[in-house]
This record gives C-alpha cells, structure tokens and sequence, in this order.
C-alpha cells in the first residue's frame, strides 16, 4: 500500500481545504441564524378530528420520508430515478469522506475495500451526474425552471467526482501524481465555500421543510398519510 | 434593483412579501432543487404535456424569484445567477395573477410528493395573497371576495332569503316526517350544536339542508343554525387574504360562542372544513371554546350511538368516493367517508389512486369562480375523468361542495353520464326513520298526522303547481321536453319557447307566473333575454329560474345591474329539485305581493 506523504503544496491545499470547512460552517451558522429569525408559526387548532393527530409523529415521519421510497408516489412509481437519487447522494458522501480522510486518516482511504468501495460509489456517482445533466438540458420543463445556478451546481458535482475518482485511485496506489488529490482537494475547498450561496444548501435547509410540513400536516392528521 | 422602474403595485407586492414570510414558508422557498418530482403530481402537468410552464415547481418559482432578489444573499448581489427577479409592471402582475390564479388549485398533490417537503400550494396562496392585496385578481375572486366581507357569505345570499329559504325547508321536512319537532331550529340558545354550511346550499343545493336536518332529527339532537354568520366557506383561503379569513372565521366563531353551543358542527366542505377546524383560528389568532367537527364524522357517530339507524341497501347503485384534497391532504380525513359511506351504501368501488393521492377535481382554490380558466380546467380535467370512468361507479360521492360543482362540471364535459352526490344525501337515503332516536324516545310526544296522499293520486288542484303558468325556454329539445314534463307533472301549464327572442314574445303574450331560462341559446341568448325582461315594465317582476348547463355563467347572470334571478339551477335537472325551486320561487313571490 503506497504512502501519502503530504508534500508542502498538497499541506497547503490541505490548509486551504480545512480553512474552507471552517469558512462553510461559519456561513451555515449564519443562515441558520437567519432562517429562524424569520416568524415562526403556531397550530391553535385543537387536536384529533380525526383521531389521529400527532405533530410529531408527522414531523418524525416527514423527516424519514427521504429513506421510504414508498411513501411517495413520485419515488414509488420511478424506482429508477430513486436509485439514482440514492446513488448519487452515496457517491457525495464518498467523496467528502475521501477528503478528510485523505488528511485525517490516510491509511484507511488507501485501504483496498475502503478505495473499491469509494471509488465505485464516486464512479457510479459520476455517470448519474452526466445523466442528470443530460436530463436537466434535453427535459423542457426542467430547462424552464434552471437557473445557471442549478446548471453550474450539477457541473461542478460532476467535475468534483471525476476529480474524486481519481484522487481514490492515486491514495490507493493505482494512479501515480500528487496532482490528483491536489485538485480534488482545491475542488473540494470551492465546493464548501460556494455551497452555502447555491441550490446545494438544500442539505441545510430540508431537514427543516420536512419537520415543519410535517408537524403541521401531522398536527392536522394527514400525515403520515393512509393509503389503501 | 432599481425601485423607480417598478410600478405602484408591484412595489407593493414586493413590500407585502416581509409580512407574509414565516419560517415553514422560507424553508420551502429556499429548498427547493428544481429536480422536477413535483411535474407528474400536477394534474394541470399531466394533461398539457407540451406546456412546461404548468409543472408545480415554476408556479412556485413566480415567489421563490422575488423572494430570492429581495432576500437571499446570492439573489442580491447575483440575481441573474439563480432567477431572481421581482416584477417590475403592473402587466408582469397580470402574468404571475394568470399563473397563481389560473395553473394552479393549491390542491397540495405536489407538497405530497416533493422529496424537500416543498409546500408549493402555500407558496401559490401565498402568491395569490400578494396579488389580492393590490388588486390583481379574477373578476371572480373579487366579487366572491366582497360578498364575503360585505354581506357575510361568500355567496351574497341575503339574510332574509336565507331564512326563507330555511322556513320553507322546514315546512317541507316537517310536513314530509309528518313531526313539527323537525322544523329547522334558527337561533336555539343554549343548543348543544350549531350547524354551519355552505352558501351553496341555500342558492343551488337547498336538499343538503333537508337532508342534514333530518338527520339531525332522526338522531334527536338538539340542535340549531344561526341566522347570520352562518357561512362556514372562507374565500380567504383561495384568495390568500389571511385578513378576510381571519375575519369570517371569527365572525362565525362569536356567532357559535354567543348561541352557547358546545360543537360546531361543519357541513360537507372540503375549503370551508379547513378554514374553520384548521386555519381560521391562525388567521384570526383566537382560540375557541367549542369543538370543530366535520358533519361525515357527526353521522358515523350517530350511526354508531346507534341514534340513527341506516339501510345500506337503499343505496344500491355503485358509488365511488373523490376525496377532496382539504379534506385529506390538508386535514387528513380519509377514512371516516369511506367507513360513513361502507354503511350506507352497499356497492362501495374505491377510485384510483385515493386518499392523499387523489386528484383535484379540477374545481379548487376558487376555480369555479374564475370562468376566464374554464377552458384550461376542462382541458385539465381529463385526469380525474379517467379516474371516475375506470371506477364504473354511476356516482361519485363526495364531501365538498366545490368538488360537486368541479365533478359535476368535468363529468357533462366528458359525457361520464354519472351524478354526484354528499354524503349527508346518501345517509338520508339510507335512513330508517322509524328505528331512529327519535321514534325510539319514550317520553317524546309524537303526534303522527294523516299519511300524505300519493302525488299521483291527488287531485289537480292539489297538486303543487296546480293553476300556474310556466314558461320554459330551452334550445334543447330534450331538455325543454324534460322541464316541461316535471313541471305539468306538479299541475303546471306549460308554455314553450327555444330562443331569447321567441321567450320574450311568448311572456309578453302569456304573462307567465314564472319563466325557466337556459342561458346559452343560439340568436338572443339566455343572458340579454334576463337582462330584457327586467327592463320590460310589465315583465319585470316575473320570477325567473336560471336553468344551465354552465355554472360559469352564475357570475354573468348576478353581475347584471339588474335584479338578480330568483332562482338558479345547474343542469342536469333533478325532477324533485325543480318542482321544489319553483314553488318555493313562486310562494315566495306570492308572499312579497
């Protein structure tokens, strides 16, 4: 198994990328911050009618919506398009795995089943983003409401995992040059500081959509919803 | 931004914004991904597949735009960036009241099924909310709107019409059940429940009323309707003017407090449940001491109390149930209809998909009142066409009186050749009065009259109708013929004619008691006809029944600066109901002469 001995450029960019981390949170501490200033909303109607009405049932199974594949028409019908939803948010976590660990924990990044594993999720995760470019471009109502926002963020994820991709496969021995993990983590650094300004914050936020919609919808008994 | 270039309105649709933002609604106006899920949830979506601009997430991008140039970082500084954007013109108004108004009925089928929980239905009212403030909005929505805040009720139903409308409901219960103990109860202090409706049942769909006081009845209930904030509807919520929701809520709230009832109990309305059980009581920021209960839950209770007893087969007919989307996506009342509906009827066909994923019926956050879109609606309304033909049921019951209206308006257009019906009017069928509460009461002093005689059997001069003229005007053959024959049937003389013109001749000619008018007719239509005849000095005081096959002409009809008609009904015609119309038109008028 190769080393990783961080040369003073790949230091660096390791410095950079770990600034940018803190630079990320500092902006996502704000938009919290901003976020619940905003007012926030009471149910005074009282509960059942029908019988079950449970706030937090509804907010508990809003938030694990995410997980039920089933428990939306929109995923149930398109078991495809959920994969791909699934594989793509895996492949994410990969590659923000391989960037710390590739500072935190060289070792096990370079590890044969960790970087099999990683690299597969980063492969798999790069073809669904082509995939998702094609759609978003060649779909008309999807072309209707892009912005270059939503363009540029998909892109860039795209570009990040190639990147990611590579970088495994160097930590891993199978590549040669440091360049590889250098960009990636240059990469990874932008993706963490412009996160916070793009559709990508959408991590941030929909925890919070999904507890509010569900508490309300669950207050008033129609969520979780019946089906036959 | 450059704020000189906006106009007045639009600068205060900007303004508006900050009052309106909480945080559920920042969060779904910062969620969303643009992944497109929200597209095939979209019955408007589905049935124009080749216009992007009726997918869910653009609608509720016309809000997440102005928002994100006001408000988001990115959107300042970058707006170009991420679409955002604030209208500038008073016509960039008209485009977005086309979009809130026209493309969407906050039916909440899209919340259901956006992976972020995006709420795009409370985004469009809540766009529709910025609009209603300045004044952008369907001629419809505006007048609906004023009736609300002006005269109480959605409907502009007068105050004495509707207790003359209540007292000859009451006298037609009693003299039906043969008890003055069924008379409608108005104003009952100290009743432990008070009943709300829908002006829609006083103005077209008086049998609901019927239907739900016998119920009441039967079950012994001691009950009570109020004589003036009576609506339980609340346009506020389609307008999205939280001001006239809050306000009509409360007014019905001091009506119920005030009367010292301990439940309210609300007639089947999909909107005017959820204004009342579940947002009024934000809007208007008050907290109530009674109990909000829809009347389908009321009628499972009584059944199981065993204070009405039901009979499943005299409802033989295959039934299938629209939910309406208040009711089950926004207040999850999804089972109660189908376990009322198992009781009383015996032929019970699930529609597909149901519950929180049925489709709107088209009719909506206020659709039926904006005639601009009824092309589009129709147009839309394919989807929830297949769904009820695919049932074979020959009728669909619902719970919601803007689902009767949709329903019954996309099933002419489609030729599905089945009714709808409530289920308060499935239950009152299935009803056996003689093992009800209040038969079963012992110390009750029921004194039985003489059982009426058969219509059939009755003599001419009985017969309700007896010694009137009645002037039917219809193009159609068919319908002209069915009219006529219900109307003799009940002892009236029947006079014809196929066109306005024709009509006007034949009243001046035959002075009719009361004329039935179609409204669209080729040569003078229905419409110039009415207008004409009030403006004729001697015809001008001749009752008149609109009778028509497009409720979007209501609007047309009452908007004239003439008095309106005195009576109103959508085709198809129910035999009964007509005969019931009529007479009550003609003792009314005869009362006022």
């Amino acid at each position: 198994m190769p080393q990783h001995e961080p040369s003073a450029l790949l230091h660096t960019v390791e410095i950079i990328h770990w600034s940018a981390l803190a630079v990320m949170g500092l902006v996502y501490t704000i938009r919290l911050w901003w976020l619940l200033r905003f007012r926030a909303t009471r149910d005074r109607q009282a509960p059942g009618n029908p019988a079950r009405t449970d706030g937090r049932r509804g907010a508990l199974y809003s938030l694990a919506n995410v997980a039920m594949p089933w428990a939306m028409e929109s995923t149930r019908r398109k078991p495809f398009f959920y994969a791909t939803f699934v594989l793509f948010h895996l492949g994410v976590a990969a590659g923000i795995g391989l960037a710390f660990l590739s500072s935190l924990a060289p070792g096990l990044v370079a590890q044969p089943a960790y970087a099999a594993v990683s690299g597969t999720l980063l492969a798999v995760a790069f073809v669904v983003a082509v995939g998702r470019i094609v759609r978003r471009v060649v779909t008309p109502y999807l072309r209707l409401i892009s912005s270059p926002d939503d363009y540029f963020s998909v892109i860039m994820l795209t570009f990040w995992f190639a990147l990611g991709l590579l970088a495994q496969l160097y930590v891993a021995g199978v590549l040669a040059g440091e360049g590889y993990l250098v960009a990636f983590l240059l990469a990874t650094s932008f993706f963490l500081i412009y996160v916070p300004f793009s559709k990508i914050s959408h991590y941030l936020y929909y925890p919070f959509t999904r507890f509010w919609l569900g508490r309300t919808l669950g207050h008033r008994g129609s969520m979780p919803p019946v089906r036959a | 931004m450059s704020s000189d270039s906006r106009s007045y309105k639009a600068k205060v649709v900007t303004e508006l914004l900050a009052k309106k933002l909480t945080r559920p609604l920042v969060a779904s106006l910062v969620s969303c991904v643009h992944c497109g899920m929200c597209h095939q949830a979209c019955h408007y979506a589905l049935a124009n597949p080749d216009d992007p601009r009726m997918t869910p997430s653009y609608k509720g991008d016309q809000l997440r735009k102005i928002f994100k140039r006001t408000y988001d970082w990115t959107g300042r500084v970058a707006p170009w960036w991420v679409s955002a954007k604030v209208p500038l013109t008073d016509e960039d108004l008209e485009v977005l009241k086309d979009i809130a108004f026209g493309t969407c009925t906050n039916c909440r089928r899209c919340t259901f099924n956006c992976p972020m929980g995006v709420d795009t239905a409370a985004v469009n009212r809540t766009m529709r909310g910025l609009l209603t403030a300045v004044g952008v909005m369907p001629e419809g929505v505006r007048v609906v709107s004023k009736d609300q805040w002006e005269i109480g009720n959605q409907m502009g139903v007068l105050k004495e019409d509707y207790l003359e409308t209540l007292e000859w409901l009451s006298e037609e219960l009693v003299a039906e059940v043969g008890d003055p103990a069924a008379a409608i109860p108005i104003d009952k202090k100290g009743a432990k429940v008070v009943y709300a409706i829908n002006p829609r049942e006083v103005k077209y769909d008086p049998r609901t009323i019927t239907n739900a006081a016998l119920i009441f009845y039967a079950a012994g209930e001691h009950w009570t309707m109020a004589s003036d904030w009576w609506d339980q509807t609340n346009f506020g919520l389609f307008s999205g003017d939280d001001q006239l929701g809050g306000a009509a809520g409360r007014r019905l709230f001091e009506r119920v407090a005030e009367l010292g009832a301990e439940k309210l109990v609300i007639s089947e309305c999909g909107h005017g449940y959820r204004s009342t059980r579940c947002e009024a009581q934000n809007w208007a920021g008050v907290d109530v001491p009674f109990v909000m209960e829809s009347a389908v839950i009321t009628m499972i209770n009584y059944i199981k109390e065993g204070r009405i007893k039901v009979d499943r087969e005299k409802n033989s007919i295959p039934v299938t149930y629209h939910d309406s989307c208040n009711l089950a996506r926004s207040c999850g009342i999804t089972e109660e209809p189908r376990e009322l509906l198992r009781l009383v009827v015996s032929d019970f066909r699930e529609m597909t998909p149901n519950r929180q994923e049925n489709f709107c019926c088209t009719g909506g956050g206020g659709a039926m009142s904006m005639s601009e879109y009824t092309p589009r609606r129709l147009k839309s309304a394919v989807i929830k066409a297949k769904q009820i033909a695919d049932t074979g049921a020959k009728i669909v019951a619902t719970s919601c009186h803007n689902c009767v209206d949709g329903l019954s308006d996309l099933i002419k257009y489609y030729k599905l050749g089945c009714q709808v019906k409530q289920l308060v009017d499935l239950t009152a069928e299935a009803l056996v009065l003689e093992e009800c509460a209040v038969r079963r009461t012992p110390q009750r002093v029921v004194t039985m009259p003489e059982p009426l005689p058969e219509v059939a059997a009755a003599p001419a001069r009985d017969l309700p109708l007896a010694g009137r003229t009645v002037l039917v005007v219809d193009d159609e053959e068919d319908a002209r013929t069915f009219i006529a024959a219900v109307l003799e049937d009940a002892g009236a003389r029947i006079v014809y004619a196929a066109d306005g013109d024709e009509a006007l001749a034949v009243a001046r000619r035959e002075r009719p008691d009361l004329i039935t008018l179609d409204l669209s007719m080729p040569g003078k239509d229905g419409v110039e006809a009415f207008t004409e005849l009030r403006h004729d000095a001697e015809l001008a005081t001749t009752p008149v029944c609109i009778v028509t096959g497009h409720p979007e002409f209501r609007r047309v009809i009452y908007d004239r600066p003439v008095p309106p008609p005195e009576g109103y009904m959508d085709k198809p015609v129910d035999g009964e109901q007509l005969v019931k119309n009529v007479r009550r038109i003609l003792d009314t008028a005869h009362a006022a002469a």
